[in-house]
């Protein structure tokens, strides 16, 4: 079953490229704020106003 | 002026939107045809390019690879670049990606029909085709990379840690498990073998569900419900520990796939314990999908986007409840090998992945066309077709899965099988096969009646081709301040960073050092009587993997009393230590055949090969008759023996100049016998090599007169 | 469109009812000029998303726009203050602004940059409430830059407080990382662990190495980086002479460890890496659950929070504004409405009145004359005054009364140590006694079996669930606190309100509602005429008084009085149907020689009245109580001392004794020294105390006493330093708040027992030398899982029984 070490390596470093990730994910301040960044992406940012009117249209499929 | 204005791509979204729909009819076409076939056996029979052993591979890759990973481009390229307020990267490299993607596609979808297939499942692409996925997905992360390094929104929304974890784990597994060599041009053989190849196939398998079915598709959920419903995600925070959380404990759920094999007891259970860990984040996932949508039920009634959301995300929980379940010892006893398995993969195939695929073509299209859905009133149909259709596959499949292995296990007071024929188990659900089959025919017409939904609202509106936004980019320079705050934090933490590169040094290390020794340690036979295959039967084995038997019959029996006395001595891990591939399988629509050989004589095979009826009345086996007429193709015969010895399967050296008259030898023999048998037929055809395989399989532990020439032929040679 | 139901209009901007339904702009009604100007200068940008993405999302605009209120801004003492980052080309600047409050907040403040060129960026920390914000100074000054936001309604918060705090804490980051660190461990060395547990015969012995030593590498950063805090705060205590529980903790850890590289080096058994790495991970989560705060709240603002952080002064014939600290006696003032004096001053001006509800906490304004001294702190209403600073802002009243030592001197009585603590002094004692004890008995036999013995004792008994019973418990609790209107500082205050004998109250504001006074007719009948025309006059004024009476009063339809003025100070005048209305002080009408028999002795608010030179009577401003008060007294006076510390006069004296029955424990004119003292007087008999207060004056008192509550009706808006900010109306919850914060303690003490149990049920095994990698890596987890679960649910159950809003 040596084919387990090969698995387990690649997990491995799989997962620690996850962890760098993480790490660098707090390092930068990606997490300061847990709240705005949910309702910022609900924004369209639109360069005429009646785009931004249907785009913040809460139901895209009214006839 | 810092406000910069740049232009989202449409085309490409568009482009891989009609790919989705269309991919997704023909999956959904094929799959209705291979239904179809488990109860009409002879429907578009006799055509080889059409047998269910070439048909399913083709269903599977379809729906997953065509299907689901066009529509995970699909959301990637429409929320990516809006939710970092950039362009992508590169145009270029985004067509790269997506006719790319789709010539992956078409040569599988000629490639399957015609036999070429690894028989590893969801990896059954031969190895050129290997090759171009990787560079596909390669192009595709760096374009994605490139992006978010240019993106003008500093914070990477949770959505885009999904779709990072996708391309990255996706990318090592493809890679991992294709490890192959190639024989000739559309064949190769994998490194490993037996029990090693099945633990990376389902290591990989696994993974291929996690981080292609489920890793991106939960990206989407979270970019798709919050806009569909115009309200935030329920807790974002939860979000961010639901991806953490997942992305650590999914890649060793893999054995599960494996209980009660050949594996280490312990690496069994690992995967079990890891399956039920997983329960925690996926629920997570699931309630804070649904919980978004609290107090905003009407909206959910008026907005079809959101019906086919949310039914999408609830049997994702569903699914992801019954995973775990299924991966604890007992439960899988029951449902492994039947077609709960199948109904299992179809709550999560036809529901989450179709059901979030479908929400965003509606979202999406009236967008990019700067038009309102064509009619609201077919969307809610195909809802409900999809949803109907959903429930008509997965009952019935649950219970003719139910019902099979019940049949399987039961036994007469005397202690005898109640139902010693397998038939007996498969005409049981035939009725089942039929509903499901309806089932499939009302998902299909919900599908089409979106792509009327879809046609129509692409002709009323017009596609924006490059959509205007503008955004200004974060100062890059504030934040290196912050760096600068956090730099005796950065100290603090310099034994994790130390480690971690002692760590990686070490574990490449130990990669590049055990990869050979695994090979060569795998090949040392741990049962003496366990003997390389012959040629021929090395042949045989080919055509049998060609016609992808192994989609219906496993060759891996479990250590239960049902099935020692069915079938046979349970199996044992050396006896597989010379299968490049493994040919386990995971399904018995048919008999288990790890110890068939010997137990008919060939006429039996002979016949039952031309035409299953004639010796078991009422099987669905379809007739390979084309194996009577077509000669069998010899002249790789060398090249695999060779390529197999490289794999450490120990011919006598030299042994490639005798093979040919070793193949001979023994496709005479059996002619001859079968010609004593009153059945004429030349020794040169596929037929022969296909009995020869047969009769080979699981005799090496019960010495059985058949394997007294093959022994005869390499014990003579390796004396000279 | 605006909403109009049975035609009331609302204010499409603020949602604010529409006095009239004039103000309009392309088809949009508004409530004041402020709103309308808004919304032009909005859909002229075409940012008219604002109005799509939320109902009425704005704020009523109170200050006119256009003055130069933030001119000060740009004093460069007070800009390098306040600027974050600046470079070359551009500014970084973080505000605290108070109304964010929505969708359309968060969008409108991130699109600044589309209402002004010299605006880069703009970022809102939504839970914070705070814009960071990078610009151009070029293009716009700091000065105008505020200037925007308070033009949109979005006016910052700028004080030396939040000056001096620019920092932000940012170790929250840190605990992630360790918390991060440690789940990968943890997670990855399971998988490394779990074979030889599941595994029925003994494990291959090369995996069985390779799992060795992957635990060790990966065991070690966790040692190194995760556990830290844990092992340096043990060592602080004890260096101190001191045991807390992070001691018995830290013991268990490096025990676990260096065991398990012994065990591992040796070949013995596979360690246990799993149970360390899992039990630094569960400890770091009862930390993070802990760690909760309130980031929109802050709980330790002093004076320097409602200071101004410059003044207007006038110097040889020209104004100039200069910061605060450098007042001189002898410095002219200029301060306009609604601005603080800064200094204890003399007013040049005639007259004006001041707020002082900073002071005392007393809303409504008192009139100042010419020469009066006005101490620092009061709030000029009404326009410009002049005044002569007569102390420097160092040794103004309030200052002084902030430069108390108590402000400074974390006062040690206050931070008692926590049950926590207590427990584990003898915890570790015993746990360290039964080692010894076990090792020595298994001496005889053989050093190695006693070693081994002495240390699974150590490691069993590590306190992981008991040091996870309070955090999870408080944790939880604080959280239910906060969603039914309790916002504490930190979790160690519950265990101090469980602990409180009794009570003292402040009046104003605690248990009036505060700018809501009743408002009495004494005098003569009125007619429904006469009502209706004393109601236009009043309305016209901005006094106040006037504001306040015409408010509760049925708004007829807004009328032109004929003739109408204004004499600051002293009343109003004005003519309507030729009838001649004179409203304001006494002195008022004696001037317009209107004979008056004056109102009862005792000092009141009052607004005279007489109409075509007949007196008819006077309007009284009373302070109306909160509902319920009786029922709450009538239940607190059984369980605690109950007292009343008010800064006012007794007015209020016969309202008060009915809810104190005696009016022994009622002590009115109090200045905020004398509440000190009396907090302290009661601590001194050995009671703990808690304290509700709202005005600055009682901010010594609250800091003081065990427990100080701020009881504020606008949570966010400003508090003085406390700890824990009560919404007001949710007073009368208050025996319930004191009762959970009891019970709270018992499920503590109950989980205690559990983990103690566990410990018992390990040491049972440890002490025969009969402890396993495998019973540790059950008992570890099953213990602190079962303890969070415990007290989470308990604790929440606890909330519903008591009616406390549990669920989110």
């Amino acid at each position: 079953m040596e084919v387990i070490f090969l698995l387990i390596g690649f997990s491995l470093l799989l997962a620690i490229g996850f962890l760098s990730a993480f790490i660098w994910a707090v390092k930068s301040g990606q997490y300061e704020d847990k709240y705005t960044p949910s309702v910022r992406m609900l924004f369209d940012e639109e360069t005429n106003d009646s785009s931004s009117l249907n785009q913040n249209d809460p139901n895209p499929n009214k006839e | 002026m810092a406000l910069e204005t740049f232009r989202y791509d449409n085309k490409i979204v568009r482009n891989f939107a009609f790919a989705t729909v269309f991919w997704g009819i023909i999956g959904f076409l094929v799959g209705l045809i291979v239904a179809t076939k488990l109860f009409a056996p002879n429907f578009l029979g006799f055509i080889p390019e059409l047998t269910f052993g070439r048909l399913r591979p083709l269903h599977t890759n379809t729906v997953i690879f065509a299907f689901a990973g066009n529509a995970i481009f699909l959301g990637i390229y429409y929320s990516l670049p809006r939710l970092l307020k950039t362009e992508m990267y590169s145009k270029v490299l985004s067509n790269i990606n997506f006719w790319g993607w789709q010539m992956v596609i078409i040569s599988a979808a000629i490639s399957l029909p015609l036999g070429f297939t690894t028989s590893k499942e969801y990896a059954e692409l031969e190895w050129p085709i290997d090759i171009l996925i990787a560079i596909v997905w390669i192009i595709f992360g760096i374009n994605m990379l490139a992006t978010i390094m240019k993106r003008r929104e500093k914070h990477l929304y949770v959505a885009i840690w999904f779709y990072l974890a996708t391309f990255i784990t996706v990318a090592v597994l493809h890679v991992v498990n294709s490890f192959e060599l190639p024989v000739s041009f559309m064949k190769s053989y994998p490194l490993y073998a037996g029990v090693q190849d099945a633990l990376v196939q389902w290591w990989y398998g696994h993974n291929a569900v996690a981080f292609f079915l489920t890793t991106p598709f939960l990206g989407i959920m979270y970019y798709f419900i919050p806009k569909a419903s115009n309200r935030p995600i329920y807790s974002y925070r939860l979000s961010i520990v639901h991806f953490w959380a997942l992305i650590f404990i999914y890649i060793w759920a893999g054995p599960h796939h494996l209980l009660y094999t050949a594996l280490p007891w312990w690496a069994q259970s690992l995967g079990t314990a890891f399956s039920i860990m997983l329960i925690a984040p996926s629920w997570g996932g699931m309630l804070n999908g649904l919980l978004t949508l609290r107090g905003a039920w009407d909206k959910v009634r008026e907005s079809p986007v959101l019906k086919f959301l949310v039914v999408g995300v609830t049997a994702y929980g569903m699914a992801t409840f019954e995973g775990p379940m299924m991966s604890l010892k007992n439960v899988n006893a029951i449902t492994h090998y039947t077609d709960y398995v199948i109904a299992h993969v179809h709550t999560g195939a036809l529901l989450w992945n179709g059901g979030l695929s479908f929400a965003m073509l509606y979202f999406i299209i009236p967008r990019i066309y700067d038009t309102k859905l064509f009619s609201k009133k077919l969307a809610n149909y195909h809802f409900w077709f999809a949803t109907m259709g959903a429930l008509f596959y997965v009952i019935p499949m649950y219970f003719s899965g139910i019902t099979q292995s019940l049949m399987w296990k039961e036994f007469t007071p005397q202690g005898f099988l109640r139902y010693p024929n397998f038939l007996e188990t498969v005409k049981q659900v035939i009725p089942m096969y039929m509903i499901r089959a309806f089932g499939g025919v009302l998902f299909i017409t919900g599908a089409i009646l979106m792509i009327i939904n879809l046609y129509k609202t692409v002709k009323q509106g017009s596609l924006i081709a490059e959509e205007e936004a503008s955004a200004v980019p974060f100062k890059r320079n504030s934040q290196k301040r912050r760096e600068g705050e956090a730099y005796h934090r950065w100290l603090e933490s310099k034994p994790v960073l130390f480690s971690i590169f002692t760590f990686i040094a070490i574990i490449i290390g130990g990669v590049v050092e055990y990869v050979p020794t695994a090979l060569i340690k795998s090949n040392i036979p741990t049962i003496a009587s366990v003997k390389p295959y012959t040629p021929l039967e090395l042949e045989g084995r080919d055509i049998y993997i060609r016609e992808g038997c192994n989609n219906c019959h496993s060759q891996m029996i479990r250590p239960f009393r049902s099935e020692t006395e069915r079938y046979g001595e349970y199996a044992k891990a050396g006896e597989f230590v010379y299968d490049h591939p493994f040919l386990w399988g995971s399904k018995r629509t048919g008999p288990d055949l790890e110890r068939e050989g010997g137990k008919y004589p060939n006429s039996w095979h002979f016949l039952h090969m031309k035409d299953p009826g004639s010796t078991s009345p009422g099987s669905i086996m379809p007739a390979f008759t084309w194996l009577y007429t077509q000669k069998l193709d010899t002249s790789h015969t060398i090249a695999k023996v060779d390529a197999m010895r490289e794999l450490g399967v120990p011919y006598p050296k030299g042994y490639e100049h005798e093979a040919m008259v070793d193949l001979r030898r023994q496709a005479d023999s059996i002619t001859k016998d079968l010609t004593n048998n009153g059945f004429q037929i030349r020794s040169d055809k596929e037929i022969i090599a296909l009995i020869a395989y047969l009769q080979r399989l699981g005799t090496d532990i019960k010495a059985q007169p058949t394997t007294a020439v093959r022994d005869s032929i390499l014990s003579e040679y390796s004396t000279k | 469109m605006a909403i109009i139901t049975e035609n009331i209009i609302l204010c499409d901007h603020c949602g604010a009812e529409c006095r009239t339904a004039d103000i309009t702009s392309s088809d949009k009604h508004f409530c004041c000029q402020g709103c309308k100007t808004v919304y032009d200068l909005l859909s002229d940008n075409n940012l008219c998303t604002y109005y799509s993405l939320e109902e009425h999302p704005g704020e009523t605009i109170t200050s006119d726009p256009d003055n130069n209120r933030f001119e000060y801004l740009n004093h460069p003492d007070i800009k390098n203050k306040l600027i974050e980052f600046s470079d070359d080309d551009f500014s970084v600047v973080t505000f605290f602004i108070p109304s964010i409050h929505c969708k359309s907040c968060i969008w409108l403040l991130e699109n600044l940059h589309k209402l002004s060129k010299g605006v880069e960026h703009a970022r809102v920390d939504f839970i914070r409430r705070e814009v960071s914000i990078t610009y151009h100074p070029e293009v716009l000054n700091l000065g105008e830059l505020v200037k925007l936001l308070a033009s949109i309604g979005y006016e910052p918060q700028v004080n030396l407080d939040n000056i001096d705090k620019k920092e932000r804490d940012r170790s929250n980051r840190s605990l992630y990382l360790k918390l991060g660190v440690a789940g990968f461990a943890f997670g990855n060395i399971m998988l490394y662990s779990l074979p030889a547990y599941l595994s029925h015969e003994p494990l291959d012995p090369n995996f069985q190495f390779v799992f060795s030593i992957l635990n060790i590498v990966l065991a070690l950063p966790v040692l190194l980086f995760s556990s830290t805090d844990y092992l340096k705060s043990a060592g602080l205590a004890l260096s101190q002479k001191r045991i807390n529980m992070d001691v018995p903790i830290s013991l268990g850890i490096i025990v676990l460890f260096s065991r398990s590289i012994y065990e591992i080096i040796t070949g013995i058994g596979p360690g246990y890496m799993d149970s360390f790495t899992g039990l630094v991970f569960f400890l770091l989560i009862g930390k993070l659950f802990q760690k909760k705060t309130y980031d929109g709240l802050s709980f330790d603002r002093d004076y320097r929070s409602y200071f101004p952080l410059s003044v207007k002064i006038r110097k040889d014939n020209k104004e100039q504004t200069v910061p605060v600290s450098s007042l001189e006696i002898g410095d002219y003032m200029n301060l306009r409405n609604r601005e603080l004096v800064p200094a204890d001053s003399v007013l040049m001006s005639d007259s004006t009145l001041v707020d002082f509800s900073f002071v005392t906490g007393e809303s409504t304004p008192i009139e100042k004359k010419k020469g009066d001294l006005i101490y620092a702190g009061g709030r000029i209403v009404g326009q410009a005054v002049e005044m002569i600073v007569s102390k420097e802002v160092s040794q103004g009243y309030l200052t002084r009364l902030w430069n108390n030592e108590i402000f400074h001197t974390e006062s040690q009585d206050k931070d008692l140590s926590t049950i926590t603590d207590d427990a584990s002094v003898y915890f570790t004692l015993g746990v360290i006694l039964t080692a010894v004890i076990s090792g020595l008995y298994w001496m005889h036999i053989s050093t190695a079996i006693a070693v081994s013995t002495f240390t699974s004792v150590l490691i069993i008994a590590c306190p992981c669930a008991l040091a996870l019973a309070a955090p999870f418990t408080l944790g939880s609790a604080m959280n239910i606190y906060g969603r039914s209107g309790l916002f504490i500082k930190n979790t160690s205050i519950i265990e101090r309100i469980s602990r409180i004998r009794s009570i003292v109250f402040d009046k104003t504001g605690t248990l009036t509602q505060s700018n809501q006074s009743n408002v009495n007719w004494k005098g003569q009948e009125l007619t429904e005429y006469e009502l209706k025309i004393i109601g236009i006059i009043l309305r016209n004024s901005t006094h106040p008084l006037s504001k306040e009476i015409s408010g509760k009063m049925t708004s007829g339809e807004k009328h032109e009085p004929e003739h109408f003025e204004e004499h600051t100070g002293l009343g109003i005048s004005g003519r309507i149907d030729g009838h001649t209305i004179l409203a304001g002080s006494i002195n008022w009408l004696l001037k317009n020689n209107i004979d008056v028999n004056p109102g009862d002795e005792k000092p009141r608010t009052e607004v005279h009245i007489a109409i075509d030179s007949h007196y008819k009577g006077y309007f009284v401003l009373g302070k109306s109580y909160r509902e319920g008060l009786p029922q709450l007294f009538n239940h607190l006076r059984n369980n605690f001392e109950l007292a009343l510390l008010s800064g006012d006069n007794d007015a209020e004296k016969s309202n008060l004794v009915r809810f104190f029955r005696s009016d022994n424990q009622l002590h009115f004119n109090q200045s905020p020294e004398d509440k000190l003292t009396y907090i302290k007087n009661i601590q001194s008999n050995g009671n703990r105390v808690m304290m509700l207060g709202d005005g600055l004056n009682d901010a010594g008192a609250l800091k003081k006493s065990d427990v100080g509550i701020a009881v504020s009706d606008d949570v966010g808006s400003f508090s003085p330093a406390c700890d824990a900010i009560l919404d007001a109306n949710r007073i009368l919850t208050l025996p319930t708040y004191l009762k959970f914060a009891r019970s709270s303690m018992v499920i503590i003490f109950i989980s205690y027992t559990i983990s103690l149990l566990y410990n018992l049920i390990g040491l049972g095994f440890a002490v025969q030398g009969m402890i396993s990698p495998l019973l540790s890596a059950v008992l570890m987890p099953v213990s602190s899982i079962s303890i969070i679960l415990f007290t989470t649910t308990a604790t929440h159950l606890t909330a519903k029984k008591m009616g406390l809003s549990s669920w989110r």
